[in-house]
């Protein structure tokens, strides 16, 4: 017989970090106001934290694996609810200064816009390069001019020497 | 009652914690191609799960494997974020063995 508490763990481990992630930046860039839905946060937090401690230890025809897995289940989900609330005030922060995108129609968001805060741009939407990104290319020395920018160059001069004479 | 589901909850609530720790330090000193590494160990912690006979420790390492899979799917946005400045950059990093054939699969991200 194998044994599927691990997995169900796993999977609401890994799902609830994944739907967090991205249901924290939906929800806080669709929101007016992102009180609401910090309290139904935290309350759903705290409710499924509570079912997983009044889950009975023992009940008939009901395997004591099975009932640690749904308290399991239910107290890693209760938990990642409520650090999701505490996320949605971090993720505020990160749109006011600038590392997650504005949306501009969120007249919240707009407001942080009018008042030189934020930016429409998603900064970490690009693959790693390899070295910091306002930094110069590492072992690539400027390039030389190139010949059409050294030709106009000359043509200047010569111009210049035509104005003055 | 059921404090062990309460206790798991908060241990699922430490070993992220732990991730966003050796999420950091990982890519800072070695970059994000290690990324197979983390996720290989994470899949081989879930399917050695399946044949723990114990729930509870069966559980506890069935967690880890879920957390360390998602950190290995935040390696490549983290090297992002120290390219920008807002995390230390380092640019010495430690490559992984076998690097040549990470490079040709695209790093996961979610």
């Amino acid at each position: 017989m194998l044994q599927f508490a691990g997995f169900w763990m796993a999977l609401a481990t890994f799902l609830g970090i994944w739907w967090g992630h991205v249901g924290v930046r939906w929800l806080e860039a669709h929101s007016r106001n992102i009180w609401p839905a910090i309290v139904v946060l935290a309350v759903a937090g705290v409710g499924l934290n509570i079912a997983a401690l009044l889950m009975p230890s023992i009940m008939p025809n009901v395997s004591a694996d099975v009932l640690l897995t749904l308290s399991g289940v239910a107290s890693i989900i209760g938990i990642t609810l409520m650090w999701d609330a505490l996320e949605m005030y971090r993720q505020q922060n990160r749109i006011k200064k600038g590392h997650a995108p504005a949306n501009p129609a969120n007249p919240r968001h707009a407001a942080y816009l009018a008042a030189g805060m934020g930016t429409t741009e998603d900064l970490l939407d690009r693959e790693p390069q390899g070295y910091p990104i306002n930094a110069p290319i590492p072992h690539h020395p400027a390039p030389h001019p190139t010949l059409t920018e050294r030709q106009s160059v000359v043509a200047q001069r010569e111009y210049a020497e035509v104005e003055s004479a | 009652m059921m404090w062990e589901g309460l206790a798991l909850g908060f241990f699922s609530f430490g070993i992220i914690g732990f991730g966003f720790y050796w999420v950091i330090r990982l890519e800072r000193f070695g970059g994000y191609l290690w990324w197979p590494y983390p996720m290989a160990l994470g899949i081989l912690m879930i399917i050695t799960t399946l044949f723990l006979p114990d729930a509870g420790w069966s559980a506890l390492l069935g967690i880890t494997g879920g957390s360390f899979i998602w950190g290995a799917t935040e390696l490549k946005e983290q090297a992002v974020r120290a390219e920008l400045g807002w995390f230390p950059f380092n640019p010495d990093k430690k490559n992984p063995p076998g690097v040549n054939w990470i490079k040709r699969i695209k790093a996961p991200h979610l």
